[in-house]
């Protein structure tokens, strides 16, 4: 592991696995939340939040959610079917529990019973229904793809919905834990006025500025969540002033701490720093397999043992960060393929590979921005010195952040991008590797490729499902366009009052649902 | 007179139509276009062109200029393409918290400046004339969002004084509000301190060097009172427009000042605005900015005339 251990001081770092690993070890056989259970959680408290990840032009409707501030409000106020628990498997919230039938094409879900809207409404199938429909067929939703191959939803009882899939995929389930796919009202449309069954209600929305959300009255459903009385969160999107106020005590919780500045943080003895490893986004260089030069696979092997991972690690990322593989599954992530060794920086087998690629006439332009994810560019420098000692010439073309998304990504043959982590491996995997992906950006197709990941999803063995989908990581890693070379760690910086603040395998600030798990001492 | 001041009125008017065009244009040749930017990397061509067709992005953009003036001209900005909020809602107590901002650092800046200005003018090449230079051109050659944070570091963490969070927001009474703002403005006055110093100094000094007022040191009047009272009505014509333009540049210009302190204000909204191509959101903010620009110097014209009887004469 790449832990820069020298400067964890004397602030708390905890990580999941080791954790966990620990616990087993003394054969306690305690999970990580048992463990914490003896701290008995208090009612009461404002929580302030201070986040990067939101603007002016955000909204409360849950198909535009795309960054960390929407997605920490909309599960405020309202609740997904499914939860990622601790272990990183999907759990039940608003569905009570499920089933698939053999094949894993169709599947039962029950609904919980006697849980309330906001209105007063209480839940039952139709708003189910309605609320996946938002974000299939013709939708602007952002979960769009992931809701693709849901081929019908049909009422079955007062509480019960059957969904019928195009193909077999055991991983539906996770999918419903998908940040987008919150479960309104059936016909609700006004979503400047939140109905939800999340514990808080919404008080005041200023985008850009601040959301503020205070609790419901009475009992929350969830038994052992809902703890403050309201949550104060606010937008502050420059890292300097998130720490700053972090440290001051301004707010008590902030997100995304700077790798670069995080050892200072972590001096301030009132700041607890809980650091998820490899959890973050992938970072990765991207090559069209169906471009020349790029098309040539010795190529694309040199360019993967080309790049020194460990150096950019260190130097960019101050050590707050895990290899990647070229891949997007991460280790946290359960089916990560773990026999496939991690790929080294190799020189001569670089320089191998690309002479036998035998393109050295080629152009090698690389596009990165800080648009695509920042310090892109510095790490584009470090590939380009470490490729130069492998005799491979890289050309390092700096491009505006202004519209990158719209006119390099996917279009130019070799750019940066970054990925965030998705409820599954199998999630990760199809959106950017799938033939028909919307979000090929290494538009690497292979049918081989599909056919496994189909098969994979229908099949319940765990074991062989396991077994295919590291199958099919290895294809990628063998053969795919992309060089994802790290994958950062989530630094989230808690006021040492607030506590259940447990690392998640999912998403940073507990799975950004540390407004119903936390409390203050 | 009033025919003057008219005419300049008419003249800012028709500046800030010509502006309303360009401001129109240039949020038309931005790459992308706002489905792209809000969808973003999750962005699918099926996604985009549902989008798309919802916000009317596939009509001509003549007559989306047209709409949208005649909507400005009723007092609305349209609503936000990408959340649907009314911008003027929006938009005005950003733009209340902006000029509050701007007036609190002039409150401070202009007086200071003008009157070191003047004082350095009076001790021409002396010690405080010096040191008033100096330190105020320091404050100018760093980046702002340095000062900013040379502040946060010295009265937020060292001696705690001040908060570095300056999210002011409407159920804040007038003294806290003041304590809360008072670190930005503070970076902002140093900023803007030097440019209004020096050109009151140095208008001061040229007034000085002309027969008449080696006349009024003739008659033994000593040198304070000859700068107050006969170099400095002369002298006010450049330092107003300077002042003016400080003014607009406090209300426009302190994005970055805005970022670092988390002060709601329209720089934060309008940078938002352009990431996410929120075309009326743009729009609004650039003639809400080009309206206080023109109505400044306007201002700051009519005021210089009234100092300065030779203005109005010539023609």
């Amino acid at each position: 592991m790449n832990t820069n251990s020298g400067i964890r001081g004397s602030s708390l770092i905890v990580d999941r696995r080791e954790l966990l690993a620990g616990a087993a070890a003394l054969g306690l056989g305690l999970s990580a939340s048992g463990a914490r259970a003896a701290d008995t959680p208090k009612q009461g408290g404002t929580l302030r939040l201070g986040m990067e990840g939101g603007s002016a032009s955000d909204s409360l409707d849950p198909r535009t959610y795309a960054d960390s501030i929407p997605i920490s409000y909309g599960w405020q106020l309202w609740n997904g079917l499914v939860e990622i628990d601790e272990k990183g498997d999907p759990s039940p919230e608003l569905a009570e529990s499920w089933e698939a039938k053999p094949g894993a094409v169709e599947w039962i879900f029950n609904i919980r019973k006697g849980i309330q809207f906001t209105s007063g409404k209480t839940l039952d199938a139709d708003d189910v229904i309605y609320s996946l429909n938002m974000h299939r067929g013709e939708t602007k939703s952002g979960a769009k793809d992931l809701m693709a191959g849901i081929a019908d939803v049909k009422k079955l009882g007062p509480n019960q919905i059957q969904i019928t899939l195009s193909s077999g995929d055991a991983g539906l389930p996770s999918i419903f834990a998908d940040y987008h796919i919150l479960i309104v009202p059936n016909n609700y449309t006004d979503f400047s006025k939140p109905d939800g069954t999340g514990a808080f209600d919404l008080e005041h929305f200023e985008p850009g500025v601040r959301v503020l959300t205070k609790r419901k009255s009475g009992e929350y459903w969830k038994t052992g969540r809902g703890h403050f009385d309201g949550v104060e969160l606010r937008y502050i999107p420059d890292s300097a002033a998130r720490a700053q106020a972090l440290i001051s005590g301004q707010i008590d919780a902030g997100n995304r701490l700077d790798a670069k500045t995080v050892s200072l943080v972590m001096r301030a003895p009132t700041v607890n720093v809980v650091r998820t490893k490899g959890t973050g986004n992938r970072f990765a260089w991207v090559a069209h397999c169906d471009t020349a030069p790029y098309s040539n696979l010795d190529l694309r092997l040199a360019l993967k043992y080309g790049i020194d991972r460990k150096k950019i690690i260190d130097n960019v990322y101050k050590g707050f960060a895990t290899m990647g593989n070229d891949t997007t599954v991460a280790p946290s992530q359960k089916y990560f393929a773990k026999d496939l060794p991690q790929r080294p920086y190799d020189p001569d087998k670089a320089a191998f590979h690309f002479k036998k690629a035998g393109v050295s006439g080629a152009d090698l332009n690389l596009e990165v921005s800080e648009g695509a994810f920042s310090g892109a560019t510095d790490c584009a420098v470090l590939y380009q010195e470490a490729l130069k000692k492998a005799g491979i010439a890289l050309n390092v073309k700096r491009v505006s952040g202004d519209g990158y998304w719209s006119n390099v990504w996917l279009k130019d043959p070799f750019c940066a991008v970054y990925w965030g982590g998705r409820p599954s491996a199998d999630n990760q995997l199809a959106q950017t590797f799938l033939s028909n992906a919307n979000w090929n950006d290494t538009n690497w197709k292979r049918p081989e490729f599909d056919k496994l990941i189909m098969s994979a999803r229908a099949e319940l063995d765990e074991k062989k499902r396991g077994q295919m989908y590291a199958d099919a990581q290895k294809m990628i890693w063998e053969d795919g366009g992309m060089i994802c070379f790290a994958i950062g760690d989530y630094l989230d910086g808690y006021s040492k009052k607030v506590k259940g603040t447990a690392p998640h395998p999912h998403y940073d600030m507990c799975d950004q649902r540390i407004a119903e798990k936390g409390w203050f001492a | 007179m009033l025919r003057l001041i008219a005419t300049r009125f008419a003249l800012g008017i028709l500046t800030l139509l010509a502006v309303s065009v360009l401001i129109f244009i240039c949020t038309q040749i931005l790459p992308g276009d706002v489905a792209s930017a809000v969808l973003g990397q999750q962005a699918t061509p099926e996604s985009l062109r549902v989008f798309r067709a919802e916000l009317g992005l596939d009509k001509p953009a003549y007559l989306r200029y047209l709409a949208w003036l005649l909507g400005v001209l009723h007092g609305d900005f349209g609503k936000s393409l990408t959340n649907d909020r009314v911008i003027i809602e929006e938009l005005a107590p950003r733009f209340v918290n902006t000029l509050f901002l701007a007036g609190y650092a002039a409150v401070i800046a202009v007086p200071l400046a003008v009157g070191l200005g003047i004082l350095s003018a009076i001790r021409e090449g002396r010690l405080t004339d010096r040191l008033a230079n100096i330190l105020t051109l320091i404050a100018i050659s760093v980046p702002e969002f340095f000062v900013a944070y040379i502040l946060i570091i010295i009265f937020a963490i060292q001696l705690g004084w001040f908060p570095s969070l300056a999210t002011v927001d409407s159920d804040m009474g007038l003294g806290t509000r003041l304590y809360t703002a008072f670190l930005p403005a503070l970076t902002l006055t140093m900023v803007v301190m030097a440019h209004m110093l020096r050109m009151t100094r140095n208008s001061v000094l040229s007034i000085m060097s002309t027969p008449y007022i080696e006349m009024a040191f003739l008659k033994g009047l000593t040198r304070s009172r000859v700068v107050a009272f006969h170099a400095l009505p002369n002298a006010l014509g450049p330092i107003v427009s300077v002042v003016a333009l400080n003014l607009a540049y406090l209300v426009v210009g302190v994005v970055v000042v805005e970022n670092v302190f988390v002060y709601p204000g329209v720089g934060q909204y309008m940078v938002d605005a352009v990431a996410k191509r929120d075309v009326p959101v743009i729009q609004a903010c650039g003639l809400v900015f080009a309206a206080v620009f023109v109505t400044l110097n306007t201002v700051a014209d009519i005021l210089a005339m009234l100092a300065n009887p030779r203005l109005r004469r010539r023609r």
